[in-house]
């Protein structure tokens, strides 16, 4: 546990010692203010729905990029073999470089939280659905870190990683557009089930679905395996 | 407290390391030597677990490798190739992480970080980042790295590569110190390295060991390299070779040229036979052009067991 700690320090002390986590925190809130404003002046009510959703989008494209170093670059600098032969256990360094970009992705919503203070002053926004929808921006940071995480340990090159990333992650979001396509009920059920934004969906009309969470935390979980799986597999090539 | 068996590494159809066995004991200093490519860097990375063999084992103060890979990390300090560091952080703030990573007590890892950093000479440079260092002060930092947690078997690949004689030097006496209460292998590619530092060496070539002995072990090989170069002028049609070949003592003689009259010989024997021959040609009424003791160095007696083609 306190390899981990020491690992989740370490990583976000080396997101703000370099312009990354700066450049991406200005991006992230920059776009959010832009759907903000959209949202509200397209539909005229005190609600958030347009921008998350927008935002959820936006996180599918950016996090693989705030992800991407994590093992590509270690591979790079000869890290991975300092991490590997010191008394770490693997979950340690997964859960520590998760947890870090997770922290980031946390300190990123908590800098919109003045959207839902501009809505509160003007007008009377619905709390329970604002709340529900950082319910859903959280568990979709979660699982986009995870895939992003798995992403970085196929490849020593950063940028290609982050590329990667955004591969892995295209077919939760297409998934729902695929669906309606579709002729056969079977398959327009199972890509509904796989895509993102029917579980996000709930969440931004203040629903609270536990097949939504658990949908989530499987994903997470999922590539959080996958990226195991991938780290150790390099040590046998 | 090192223990290797049979050891093998393939990568496909390559294969790295082949079948390699051999011991360190406690306290002892052991050079690694072998031309680039000879499988050092991938024995090395098997002992520390870096790497799966693909048969044998090895193990650390009685704890195998692969089986037990935790309690084997703790116990070895490791310096691979090149330094690993992070880039963007600090000296001070990268040993700190080391430290909590190697289970350096919480309350000690401030007075260790300062004690490796006057160590290895870095006392003052917390606050550099470490992507800006020089090579040499990069691997002075991999080795801080690699005592902060005090270990029993230190394993240090190519600790000198890349610096400047005054640094190497530097490096050196540094890790004879360490050497002191501690079993170190440490490989390279440089002999005069084994020569300064280490009690044994192990000779590693095409992934196999081709010599694994003390320093004056490998020295007396070199002694049975021992060759001496005769030149004789004799009158056409006597057999020299024969006639040297024929005394007493001497084991070998190869004929190497002859030219104008003048017969050139190799010979080996175990005691000088200069006088010998010189008595030989003496009474056989030759003329003696040359005579000389030939002795191949370390150096070439490395590249004797490694094969010349390299």
């Amino acid at each position: 546990m306190n390899a981990a700690w020491a690992i989740f320090r370490k990583e976000l002390r080396v997101y703000f010692v370099s312009p990354l986590a700066t450049v991406f925190l200005a991006t992230f809130l920059f776009l959010a203010g832009l759907f903000f404003y959209m949202g509200v002046a397209m539909s005229g009510e005190a609600s958030l729905r347009i921008m998350m959703g927008n935002l959820s989008i936006a996180l599918m494209f950016l996090l693989p990029m705030l992800t991407m170093r994590h093992f590509a670059e270690e591979e790079r600098n000869g890290t991975l073999e300092l991490m590997m032969t010191a008394p770490v256990p693997l979950w340690a360094l997964l859960f520590g470089k998760w947890a870090a970009s997770f922290a980031l992705c946390v300190l990123l919503l908590i800098g919109t939280l003045l959207f839902p203070a501009i809505l509160a002053y003007y007008g009377d926004p619905d709390w329970g659905v604002v709340a529900t929808s950082y319910m859903g921006l959280t568990l979709c940071c979660m699982a986009f870190v995870s895939a992003g995480l798995f992403a970085s340990s196929l490849t020593d090159e950063p940028v290609a990683a982050g590329i990667l990333g955004v591969l892995v992650l295209l077919p939760f979001w297409l998934a729902g557009t695929m669906a309606e396509m579709v002729e056969a009920d079977w398959l327009r059920e199972l890509l509904r089930a796989l895509s993102m934004m029917t579980h996000v969906d709930g969440f931004s009309k203040g629903v609270i679905d536990s097949a939504d969470i658990v949908w989530f935390l499987l994903v997470t979980i999922g590539f959080l395996f996958l990226t195991w799986r991938s780290v150790e597999s390099r040590r046998w090539r | 407290m090192i223990a290797v068996e049979a050891l093998s590494k393939n990568f496909g159809t390559f294969t790295a390391v082949n079948g390699i066995s051999f011991e360190v004991g406690m306290g002892q200093v052991v050079g690694f030597i072998g031309p680039n490519g000879a499988g050092k860097t991938t024995t090395m990375r098997m002992l520390t677990g870096f790497i799966p063999s693909t048969s044998g084992r090895a193990s650390i103060a009685g704890h195998d490798v692969f089986e037990d890979p935790m309690t084997v990390r703790r116990r070895i300090g490791y310096l691979p190739e090149t330094p690993p560091l992070y880039p963007e952080l600090t000296i001070g703030t990268y040993l700190r992480f080391i430290s909590q990573i190697r289970e350096v007590p919480r309350g000690e890892q401030v007075r260790r970080v300062g004690e490796v950093m006057e160590r290895v000479g870095l006392t003052g440079w917390e606050n550099r980042i470490l992507g800006s260092l020089s090579k040499g002060y990069r691997q002075r930092v991999g080795l801080a790295q690699a005592i902060i947690h005090d270990p029993e078997v230190l394993i240090l690949d190519e600790p000198t590569s890349g610096l400047d004689p005054r640094q190497v030097v530097g490096i050196r006496d540094f890790i004879r110190n360490l050497a002191t209460d501690r079993t170190v292998i440490l490989s390279t590619h440089i002999l005069s390295e084994v020569e300064a530092l280490a009690e044994r060496a192990i000779v590693i070539d095409g992934g196999q060991i081709v010599a694994d002995d003390t320093l004056d072990g490998l020295r007396e090989r070199v002694g049975a390299g021992v060759r001496y170069r005769v030149e004789l002028c004799a009158p056409k049609g006597v057999h020299v070779a024969t006639e040297v070949g024929g005394l007493d003592g001497v084991d070998q003689v190869q004929p190497c040229g002859d030219e104008n009259g003048i017969t050139a010989l190799d010979v080996r024997a175990p005691q000088d036979p200069r006088t010998a021959i010189a008595g030989l040609a003496t009474a056989k009424g030759w003329e003696v052009r040359a005579m000389e003791r030939h002795a191949p160095n370390l150096e070439e007696a490395f590249l004797h067991l490694v094969g010349n083609e390299r």
